[in-house]
């Protein structure tokens, strides 16, 4: 029986096999639990919102919407044109102090989790 | 928790979680900016002045008598459109005495049904014994059990048996 052992084929990598096992959660989903259970989600949204609003992001993703409803006029444009319209400028354009800063508070939040 | 706690953290988790955090926030400015759009509210772009008149309007259109509103007399028209009577017009049978009530009327037909006036006290069955109609003097509330106020049960004064036993007495009640 040992030497059945040894002619076994490696045991295959399951980390990323997600099909098969749809429901484990990744540890994403873990932390975003407790993010959410914590009520530190809500606190991060509205920091976010806040600095967003203070620099001036806002406005100016308002200013990209209103134009994307000015070029496929009022009664046509959908949630979702908007959303791609202002996804790729809105990720770019987040000032990078504003980034750190949500950053820092994430990761206090982690090593607050791990223990 | 299993993660990478070396010198704290994992980076790559935490740059995920901003990225949906931010994707929220995108989606919220959208779905705001498309609200505006869709409502017209962009054209003053002091939003607040707008909604409160926008909701004005809306209550004045509400309320006008010249709308299916008022003119017909008692049924006016909610957010759907529908119309409603006044008085809930259901009819279904009462739990109690299985008479068929209207549901707008059904609170009022409890209290008299359920022992809350003097009249439903009055009906209600007589204890078997006069001691204890004095012993619950003064006692206020009702407690029949289902289906024991029955309209056929008769008053009687001498000791007739009770089905449910509860008896209210106040000054009015006939001495056996």
């Amino acid at each position: 029986s040992r030497r059945h052992s040894v002619n076994r084929p490696p045991t295959p990598d399951v980390r990323d096999d997600d099909d098969d096992r749809p429901k484990k959660p990744s540890l994403l989903e873990i932390v975003n639990i407790k993010l959410i259970e914590s009520g530190e989600k809500e606190r991060l949204m509205e920091l976010v919102r806040e600095r967003l609003v203070e620099c001036g992001w806002k406005d100016e993703m308002g200013a990209l919407c209103r134009a994307v409803v000015k070029k496929n006029g009022r009664e046509n444009v959908t949630v979702d044109d908007l959303v791609r319209a202002i996804t790729p400028k809105g990720r770019a354009s987040i000032p990078d102090s504003v980034k750190a800063e949500l950053l820092q508070r994430i990761q206090t939040f982690l090593v607050s989790v791990a223990h | 928790m299993r993660f990478h706690v070396c010198c704290g953290f994992d980076l790559q988790l935490s740059s995920d979680i901003f990225r949906d955090l931010l994707d929220s926030i995108i989606v919220d400015v959208a779905s705001e900016s498309h609200r505006i759009a869709r409502l017209g509210i962009d054209r003053n772009l002091d939003l607040k002045e707008e909604e409160l008149r926008l909701s004005a309007e809306a209550r004045a259109r509400a309320s006008d008598p010249s709308h299916s509103g008022e003119a017909n007399g008692k049924y006016i028209v909610d957010i759907f459109g529908q119309s409603h009577p006044a008085i809930a017009n259901e009819i279904f049978d009462c739990m109690n005495c299985g008479r068929s009530i209207m549901a707008g009327r059904f609170a009022p037909h409890l209290e008299k049904c359920m022992g809350k006036g003097r009249k439903a006290r009055l009906k209600a069955t007589r204890s078997t014994t006069a001691a204890q109609n004095r012993y619950t003097r003064g006692s206020p509330l009702s407690t029949q059990t289902p289906y024991s106020n029955s309209p056929s049960i008769n008053r009687s004064s001498n000791g007739s048996s009770a089905i449910a036993g509860d008896d209210y007495s106040n000054g009015n009640l006939e001495e056996p």
